[in-house]
Parts: C-alpha cells; structure tokens; sequence
C-alpha cells in the first residue's frame, strides 16, 4: 500500500469540536451498565458480583470512613492538574 | 543568649513590650538607611549582594530562565498548588475533629495525624505555601513595577522558589512529628525558609535602591511587610522574651502583623488602583495602613505562640502575660483596627473610584478582592476579641481561636494574596486564565466553603464551649454532627483551589495571549468614541463605551467643501 496515492489519508486528523450525540453514547453505555447490574441482582439474588466481590475486600478496613471519597475528589482534582502539565507541554 | 536591654527596660522588666520598643526603633533604622542608603558602602553592598545572589550559586543558576516575570510565573503557580495541600489538610484536621479515627488506616505506613496536627500543618502550608508564596510573587512583580527598574535578579528568584517550597515541605512534615532520626527538623525547615526569605528580601531592596522616583505607599508596605518579619525575630530573640509565652505570642502576632498582614496590604491596594483602573483614594489612608501595621499589634492570628516557638527551636510556653504586658498587648491590638480600617475603605474605594461602576467587577481577582476587604473588619473585630481574652488570667474563649485563625487565613489572607496573583497573572505570563467562567466558579467553590464552612465550625465549637462550660460530662452528638457539616461545607474550598490551579496551568499553555486580551469583561466596548455634536454621557455610553473609551472631539464646520490644497 503506498502512501500518499490517492485514495489515502498522509496524516491523522483531529477534529477540535466535540459533537454532542457523542454525550448520548456515553450516557447510553453508563445506563447499560447499571441496567446489567441490576439485572444480576434480579438473576441471581444474594449472590455477590464476580471479580468485584473479590477485589473489594482488600480495602476492607482502609477506606472505611466517608473521609476517603473526598480524599478521593482532591486526588483526582490533582491528578487533573498533572494531566493537563504533561499533555499541554507535550501537545505540540 | 538574651541581651540585658536595660535602657530599653522602661517598663519594669516586661519583656513584651522591650520587644516592641526594639523593633520600632530597627525599623526606623530600617527605614533611615533605605531612604539614605550605607553611605562609601553602597556600591561594594550592592555588588556584593548580586554577586551572592546570582554568580556565587555556580551553575546552579543556570537551571532556571531569566525572563522578565519568570519569577512571578513560578511563585504564583507553587503558591496556588499550595493552596490545594493547605485547604485539603485543613478539611482533614475539621473532619477528624468529630471523627478521630478517620484515617486510621493510615497508621500501617507509620502516618497517624490527629485533628490539631492536621489543622497545625495546615497552618504552615497555607501561610507559608500559599498565602507567603502568592504574596511573594506578586511582590516580585510589583517592586520594579513601582520602581521603574527591572527585578534586580530574576534568575535568583525563580530558583529560591523551589528552596522556599522544599521548606514549607519540611515544614509540614515537622507540624506531624518534629523530631526525625534524632533531628529537630523544624530547624532544617526554618534554617531553609530563612535562606530562601533572606534571598528575596535583597532581591527586592537592590531592586529598589535602583528606583527612578518615590517609593509608592504599596511599595513601602510590601517591603517594610518583608523585612518587618526578621526584624521582629531579631527583637524577640535580643531581648530574649522568645523564651516567655507572652514573647513567643508577640512574635507571631508580628509577623502576622507585618509579612502578612503589611505586605497583602501593599499588594491588595497596587492590584485595586490597577484592576479598576482608579487612582489610589487616599494616600493618608494608605500612610496610616503602613504605620499602623508597624506600631500596633495585629489581632488576627493564633492566640498562643506555638509556631513561633516551634520554628525557632525553643521550648513552647503558656501565654501568661504579666498585667502590664497584658494592658499594653490589648491595647496595641484595639489600635491596630485604625489601620484595618484604613487599608479597608482604601480598597473598597479605589474598587468602587468616584462613579458608581467597578470597572471589572467579573475579571478574576476582583472577586477575591472584595471578598478579603469585606471579611477583614468583621474578622478583625472578633479575633481582637478572642486575643484580649486570651490575654486573661481565665480565657474562656480559647476554644474557639483555632477555627477563628482559620477564617483569618482563608477569608482575608487567602483572597487578598490569590486575588492579586489571579489579577496578575495575564501581566507576568503574557496569556489569560484559561476561563474567566471557571474562575467565577472557583471563586464561588473556595470563598463559599471556607465562609460556610468555617462558620458552622465556629458553631461547633461553641457548642463544645457551653458544654463544658456546663460541665456536662456526657459528650454531645450535636457539635460532632455540626463539625461534619462544616468539614464538608470546607472541602469546597479544597475544590476551588483545583479549579483555580487547573485554570492558571491549562492558562500558561492555552489562555489567550494577554495583548490580545481586554481587560474588560463587557462585549460592547469600543477604542475610540468620536465627538461630533454636545451629547450627554449617558448617551455616550448607550453608545457602547466604557470607562477605557477615548472621547475623541471632531472638528466639524459649515463651510462648503473643496479640494484640498496640496
């Protein structure tokens, strides 16, 4: 295949505007994903979700005071600011 | 140690006020020599200071940029990081104050903070951090502004930024355990601020021994703000009252009263002339802001000196001031709300100017501003309250001075010193905040959740006051439920320092170049606005005109048009 004949694209292109259907997808997937949550709930009752059940107990009496969610809001605000610094200088 | 001041001991051996009397007179020499200069001694002082400023750090200088502003760019953008870790430790230590065990499971790593050591290290982190960094920065902008001269060293200043930061650091390690290894690291972190401060503070007075004309009002507050603060240290430590209680409080009222409280002072009233775009109101006022934050004894601060103490190695002491101590102390403070309300009005006119407009009301900064100016009296008024109380031989208000530090810190200190560097920063960095729409609602995030927050602790406390008071044994759920509330209400302020800094930082990159930028929030603005015919300035303005328009009279006659002659 060579490139630059016709019919090829030479480079990546990035559009700069966001459309906004694209929030729908999100949206849609966020609600599927609930909506198979409870489902399993509904299919199999009292039984614990598979992986996450096991994962979980590992931070059993680690993040057990409410504290540890907005610990997590400031951590996520910082690792934000991190983002932006490495992409911005590394963006053009 | 202690010098025997005899001389000065006028007032029977009560070492407060020898400390008072020692610290007005080096600063009227402090004054004296900047006005007069060392006499032969003054170009071998300045080449001597620029040469240990810059060419005795070897290469080292050579890791950071010279720029004009690149100075500023730094201080600010570590100030404002600051202001992240200080609002986070200091909604810590409020949650923790009704639930101790929060961050239990901290303790597997070795770290296992309290509510006070939370609150005190974020004391440090945020005065120091955030509040003495911004507040630095912008000076670093301001000085040569009002001296007509270049920043004697731009370079120097840029890296001592990183060695101020380094200390704050260890700072805040030492607020949770202060011995490490053996060391007291309270002293490593002091030994490096005072390096860093030292550096900034000849840094500033080259760069206005170079001024082409009379030092500003601002100006003079900046620095007499800067060099008020070791001065105080010096007084405190000659007369040796540092190692008394009332000696270690006095010091830290100092130099809250001076570095922080003078130097923002000087800061807030440059950025109101030059974000209204009105002249100074009154330079009487602004001469009282000055001498009065010199002379009195600043109310808002820690009602015990504990900082003080624990930054300069010594053991702390209980503030049990002697009576005469006691008197002088309480009534220096009651002076000190003539400068207050002073720097006050002067900012809250120079926003307003002699119309009905503020000239910017929505730009980033001003918000802050007036925010600072409006809780500074109030604030103040209290804080004297809780002071002289504490001045008693039975405080009963004690209870309540730690969250009342954290109001002066958080709603004075904090929007004075991040209004200013949100004003300057397009200026130091030649491009805007990214969004002035985010920076509204950071505004809104910090200012509401340290005023809401902080207030419902206020709450809390009392709560807690009455009942022992009562001497009720049973612990109330009540004041926990309410300290909940307020810790939560205090994590926005946590969140407005994110978005503030995520701002500046995505700004340095993508914020509209700052000369493309008008200064004006308003979409109807016009350059220039041609006089034809008498008209009233109303219409003028229904015209699209603001403050900034040029009203350019045209010439216009009756006479009939020919060619123009050549």
């Amino acid at each position: 295949m060579s490139e630059g004949g016709s019919g090829t694209v030479g480079e990546f292109i990035q559009g700069e505007d966001e459309p906004s259907s694209s929030w729908v997808i999100l949206a849609f997937g966020l609600v599927t994903s609930l909506a198979l949550l409870v489902l399993h709930g509904i299919l199999y009752p009292g039984r614990d979700l598979p992986v996450i059940s096991e994962i979980l107990p590992v931070f059993e009496g680690v993040f057990d005071s409410g504290i540890w969610f907005f610990i997590l809001g400031v951590m996520i605000g910082v690792f934000a600011i991190i983002a932006t610094m490495m992409t911005e200088a590394t963006s053009e | 140690m202690a010098v025997n001041w005899e001389i000065l001991d006028i007032v029977g051996g009560d070492q407060a006020l020898t400390s008072m009397f020692l610290f007005w007179g080096l600063m009227l020499l402090t004054y004296f020599l900047m006005q007069n200069g060392l006499s032969i001694f003054n170009d071998v002082t300045k080449s001597m200071s620029l040469f240990m400023l810059e060419k005795a750090l070897g290469p080292g200088i050579d890791l950071v940029e010279g720029r004009e502003g690149s100075a500023s760019k730094t201080w600010f953008i570590q100030g404002m990081l600051w202001l992240i870790a200080a609002s986070t430790l200091a909604f810590e230590g409020l949650w923790l104050k009704q639930d101790p065990t929060a961050l239990h499971s901290l303790s597997a790593w070795g770290y296992d903070p309290t509510a006070s050591s939370l609150l005190y290290a974020s004391n440090f982190a945020a005065l120091y951090g955030g509040v003495g960094m911004l507040l630095v920065g912008s000076s670093l902008h301001i000085i040569p502004r009002l001296s007509g001269t270049d920043l004697a060293s731009e370079r120097n200043a840029t890296l001592v930024s990183f060695l101020w930061t380094l200390a704050v650091v260890i700072l805040v390690i030492a607020a949770h355990d202060s011995v490490i290894l053996g060391l007291n690291i309270f002293l490593i972190g002091t030994a490096m601020h005072t390096l860093g401060f030292v550096a900034v503070a000849i840094n500033l007075l080259l760069t206005v021994s170079e001024r082409k004309g009379a030092l500003p009002i601002p100006g003079w507050l900046i620095m007499m703000g800067v060099l008020a603060d070791p001065i105080s240290v010096v007084a405190t430590v000659l007369t040796g009252s540092i190692q008394t209680g009332t000696g270690q409080w006095l010091l830290a009222q100092m130099v809250g009263g001076t570095f922080f409280f003078a130097t923002a002072a000087g800061v807030a009233l440059y950025v109101s002339s030059s974000a209204s775009g009105n002249p100074l109101w009154s330079r009487s006022l602004g001469a009282a802001t000055l001498v009065g934050a010199l002379a009195t004894v600043n109310p808002l601060g820690a009602s015990n000196g504990r900082m003080a103490a624990d930054m300069l190695g010594v053991t702390f002491e209980q503030l049990q001031p002697s009576s005469q101590d006691g008197i002088a102390m309480a009534f220096l403070m009651a002076l000190a709300m003539i400068p207050v309300m002073a720097l006050v009005a002067n900012l809250m006119m120079t926003l307003r100017g002699g119309d009905a407009f503020i000239e910017n009301p929505d730009s980033a900064g001003i918000p802050e501003l007036n925010l600072g100016a409006s809780m500074l009296l109030p604030l103040a008024a209290a804080c004297l309250f809780v002071q002289s109380d504490a001045l008693s031989a039975a405080p009963e208000l004690s209870g309540m001075s730690a969250t009342m530090l954290l109001m002066a810190i958080w709603l004075v200190l904090v929007p004075f010193s991040l209004g200013a560097a949100l004003h300057l920063f397009p200026t130091v960095t030649g491009r805007s905040l990214l969004s002035r729409n985010r920076a509204r609602w950071a505004y809104w995030m910090m200012g509401g959740g340290a005023l809401l927050g902080l207030t419902v602790s206020v709450m809390s406390d009392l709560i807690d006051m009455s009942l022992i008071e009562a001497a009720v044994e049973d612990p109330s759920a009540l004041s926990a439920d309410v300290q909940a509330v307020g810790a939560i209400l205090f994590y926005g302020t946590a969140v407005g320092a994110i978005m503030h800094s995520l701002n500046a930082v995505s700004g340095l990159f993508r914020g509209t170049m700052a000369d493309a930028d008008r200064a004006t929030s308003s979409s109807i603005t016009m350059e220039d606005y041609s006089l034809v015919t008498p008209t009233s300035v109303r219409k003028i303005i229904a015209g699209g005109a603001d403050l900034d328009t040029t009203v350019v009279p045209v010439g216009e006659s009756d006479d009939a048009g020919g060619p123009t002659e050549l």
